[in-house]
């Protein structure tokens, strides 16, 4: 095990490493923060002084030592637009962006796989027919757009629920969170639902391929043959077989969600950390997007760890290999 | 109706199940069966795989397909009509008055649930047993059934267990709510020689007991003679005929059944050839092919047939599973010092149970398995690891061909099976296009399969089909020595019959040398020259069949032909 978890970290500290020079160079390469920070009537001293504040005056290959000598004592750097500590920026931002990728799961989750399951179990019905056309469809259709119809529709028509921002915020262990109050989880609906659109498509679909695939398995009908009522054999034969393909998706979609949820995050005005990395990049504040991006990917790599664990306690064959 | 027999437990009667296919066309897996079984009575239903005797099993349970249409007839169970029950009916007949046994008890248990759930699921399904008392009578059944350190097993995860195991574990749900009838699908088919009489003996010993009538599906008529008090011969889904096991097996009345009999090969005594029906191809096409497959034997050939075409000494592999999470690195000796010469022409044969090396070695022959060092194989004269230069490589790889053992899983699904059998020769630009398909098609005709055919994909043909794609195959190489490796075992009796005949004709004609893996004794006695006896990696007893199977020295040997079932019939 020790070994396992040793192996696994070794190799993310060298993906990190690549990750961050390919940042590094990139930023530099595509954009000057000087010139995006000055303002109309800086004069070209002004410009030094500035560079020579912000560090970038000097040689790339030296700033990013520098980086990651400050990284080695835990200091990600200081934004070079709000001129705060990078890591208090990011994390000031991410518990709105992670509650809204949870509860976007969850959705998906909750609803997606009895879809599958029930449309997977009966091929025939019409509702079958139904659920794969609409899945089709939730599936394919642009996210911003699905995101402008559903203000259209709750915000603008039924006035049911707000369109935009955050709403208020209660304190859960001093992190500010917006599902324990009415106008907080009222926020951060739209948001979710234009997420978990897309998540409940693709479990239904997951689970349907999964059941139809195990519903013909030899130890299914063995199962019936003895006489298993059918919920026991739908919860623990089928569930837990199709469940292995599902932990895995699962896994990279709710990586994704919270790195990436940007185009969502922008047209709510929703203020986590994928608003936060586009207006990074637009302003070339280097330092947000080389920190942001680091600690996306050892996010990546712990919930890669925790599928691999969730695998072995799920299919006994992997456990005893 | 009402006038059978009070003792009458079960009653096909007029049975017809249709399946509508996707062309219209509707294929009617049983044609007006009928068949009964009194209390406690154990009867055969014998036929090959598509003769539809699993659908007896599954109409009774109500476990067929969706699609399934019962046009005529029907099962009557203790005189309920089951076989149009609703589903919910069933709740009552599965597992508590029927109990199921799977072909392959790998595939019936649930890889991902413990032995313990899966058994006390079915006793708390069907029994008034709940908590410890249903787990301590989980404990009780696997005594029962024979298998040892049964509370262990409990917690164990059917992977971790042998066939043998697990088809007595399934015995054990299938008996545990004292049902008054068994159905067996096919219970050792997939499970070892050595460990099939075992497992019968216990399944008998159980139903004897509880007076549990059993419906015995099975190809091997060896099974039905020491099993059952009955036995009824199906065929395409119609009956052939029927009778007390001992008066039909004396004196069939019906051809079919007779050749069922005589395609089983017998381990008393060798035959040349089986006595069934096999066709021959296009004389032309045939010619063709033989005279492509001896183009160029000649120069190849050894001039002193005294000489072995293929020499193995110090043969040895281990094999090492890597250090996991919970495990250290484990290495074992699957082949372990075997020495032996093929000579031209003969066929020799390894024997031995699942897991003695016997494939292994094979395998090192063809050289997809490296072997530990120290080994020497000697094929034509040359040491096989001085060759490497890469035309000689090649020249020599097409001289040693192998027929899997899995017809199924060993064609390329989506190739035409004209292009499965020429497609390496292709890669090699040996052949060009046009050539490669006329010696498809000549080479299909030569294995006994219509010239036309070859355009079709594997999944249009049967198993015993798609073995002879994959005979053709192997021959277009232009083989001196072909490795079959268990060729037959996934077949029918007949299938296998007349596959072996095909083999031993080839051979004849063409001259190969067969190096012929099997588990099943009695198929090694009809092919083989000569045979080694393997176990956990060594060779036990090598010699003459006419020796080693019928007056074995070996106290391993004895074993196995004891393990056979024997025929009481002449």
């Amino acid at each position: 095990m020790l070994s396992f978890v040793l192996r696994r970290l070794g190799q993310s500290s060298i993906l990190i490493l690549i990750m961050s020079i390919l940042v590094f160079v990139g930023m530099y390469v595509v954009s000057d923060p000087v010139a995006v920070l000055a303002g109309e009537d800086f004069t070209e001293e002004d410009r030094i002084a500035l560079a020579e504040e912000l560090g970038v005056n000097r040689p790339l290959v030296v700033q990013y030592l520098s980086f990651l000598k400050n990284i080695a004592q835990g200091d990600f750097g200081t934004s070079f637009v709000y001129n705060r500590p990078v890591l208090d920026l990011i994390l000031e931002r991410l518990p709105a962006t992670l509650e809204v990728a949870v509860l976007a799961i969850g959705i998906g989750l909750t609803i997606g796989i009895p879809l599958g399951i029930y449309s997977g179990l009966n091929q025939r019905k019409p509702a079958t027919k139904a659920i794969s056309f609409t899945t089709t469809v939730g599936y394919s259709i642009p996210n911003f757009w699905q995101a402008l119809l559903l203000i259209l529709c709750f915000s603008v028509w039924l006035k049911w629920l707000p369109a935009s921002g955050r709403g208020d915020t209660t304190d859960l262990f001093g992190i500010p969170v917006s599902f324990l109050n009415w106008d907080g989880l009222s926020h951060m609906l739209l948001p979710a639902i234009n997420l978990a659109i897309y998540k409940i498509c693709m479990q239904a679909r997951l689970s349907r391929s999964g059941t139809q695939e195990v519903m013909y398995q030899d130890y299914m009908t063995f199962a019936r043959a003895k006489g298993i009522g059918r919920d026991r054999l739908i919860r623990r034969h089928l569930m837990r077989n199709i469940l292995i393909p599902i932990v895995t998706i699962t896994g990279l979609e709710l990586g994704g969600l919270i790195a990436f949820s940007t185009v969502t995050e922008t047209v709510f005005s929703w203020p986590g950390i994928g608003k936060l990395l586009l207006d990074s990049i637009h302003h070339a504040d280097r330092p947000i997007v080389v920190a942001y991006l680091i600690l996306i990917t050892l996010m990546f790599v712990t919930i890669n760890f925790i599928v691999d664990v969730l695998y072995a306690l799920l299919d006994p064959r992997i456990r005893y290999k | 109706m009402s006038m059978i027999d009070t003792n009458t437990l079960i009653e096909v009667q007029d049975l017809t199940i249709a399946y509508p296919m996707a062309d219209g066309e509707v294929f009617r897996a049983l044609k007006g069966i009928s068949l009964e079984v009194a209390r406690g009575q154990i009867v055969g239903v014998v036929g090959e795989s598509g003769a539809g005797k699993s659908t007896i099993g599954k109409a009774t349970l109500g476990l067929l397909d969706d699609n399934a249409v019962i046009e005529t007839g029907g099962v009557r169970l203790d005189e309920a009509r089951v076989s149009h029950f609703e589903e919910h009916m069933f709740a009552d007949v599965r597992g508590k008055k029927v109990g199921y046994i799977y072909q392959n008890p790998m595939t019936a248990l649930n890889p991902v649930l413990t032995i313990g759930e899966q058994i006390i699921e079915a006793i708390t399904a069907n029994t008034d047993k709940r908590g410890d008392a249903a787990r301590a009578y989980a404990i009780e059944l696997l005594e029962q059934a024979e298998v040892p350190l049964p509370e262990d097993r409990l917690d164990k995860y059917p992977h971790q267990l042998s066939g043998g195991l697990c088809q007595r574990i399934v015995f054990a749900i299938a008996v545990s709510a004292k049902p008054d009838l068994i159905i067996a699908d096919e219970p050792t088919t997939a499970l070892d020689v050595t460990v099939q009489k075992a497992v019968l003996d216990t399944l008998k010993r159980l139903a004897k007991r509880d007076n549990i009538a059993i419906i015995l599906i099975t190809h091997d008529m060896g099974v039905v003679a020491e099993m059952c008090d009955y036995v009824y011969v199906l065929r395409h889904g119609a009956m052939v005929e029927h009778g007390p096991t001992a008066d039909l097996m004396q004196s069939p009345t019906q051809d079919y059944t007779r050749e069922l009999m005589a395609a089983i090969p017998r381990i008393d005594r060798k035959v040349e050839r089986f006595a069934v029906p096999g066709g021959l191809g296009n004389a032309t096409d045939r010619q063709r092919a033989i005279d492509y497959l001896m183009g160029n034997k000649a120069d190849r050939q050894t001039a002193n047939g005294d000489e072995p075409l293929l020499q193995v000494r110090g043969l040895s592999k281990v094999f090492t599973t890597a250090a996991t999470l919970v495990s250290a690195a484990n290495s074992f000796r699957a082949v372990d010092d075997v020495n032996f010469d093929v000579y031209p022409g003969e066929t020799l044969g390894i024997v031995g149970e699942s897991g003695s090396g016997k494939s292994t070695v094979g395998r090192m022959i063809l050289g997809l398995h490296t072997p530990e060092a120290g080994a020497e194989i000697v094929y034509r004269g040359r040491d096989v690891s001085s060759i490497t230069s890469k035309k000689d490589r090649l020249e020599h790889c097409k001289s040693l061909q192998c027929i899997f053992q899995d017809p199924y899983s060993s064609l390329n699904p989506r190739m035409s099976a004209g292009e499965n059998i020429t497609h390496a020769l292709k890669a090699h630009g040996t052949l060009g296009r046009k050539e490669a398909d006329q010696l498809a098609g000549d080479l299909m005709e030569l294995v006994g399969l219509p010239r036309a055919s070859r355009r079709k994909m594997p999944h249009a043909f049967s198993g015993g089909e798609r073995q002879r794609i994959g005979i053709a195959r192997a021959l277009s190489f232009r083989p001196d020595f072909i490795f079959c490796d268990e060729p037959t075992s996934a077949l029918d009796v007949t299938v296998q019959a007349e596959l072996l005949n095909l083999l031993k004709d080839l051979q004849d004609e063409l001259g190969l040398t067969l190096l012929f893996v099997s588990h099943d004794l009695s198929v090694v006695r009809q092919m083989c020259d000569r045979v080694l006896v393997m176990k956990s990696g060594q060779v036990v007893e090598s010699g003459p069949c006419d020796k080693v199977l019928v007056d074995p020295d070996a106290e391993y040997t004895k074993g196995l032909l004891a393990a056979m079932p024997k025929f009481e019939f002449s």
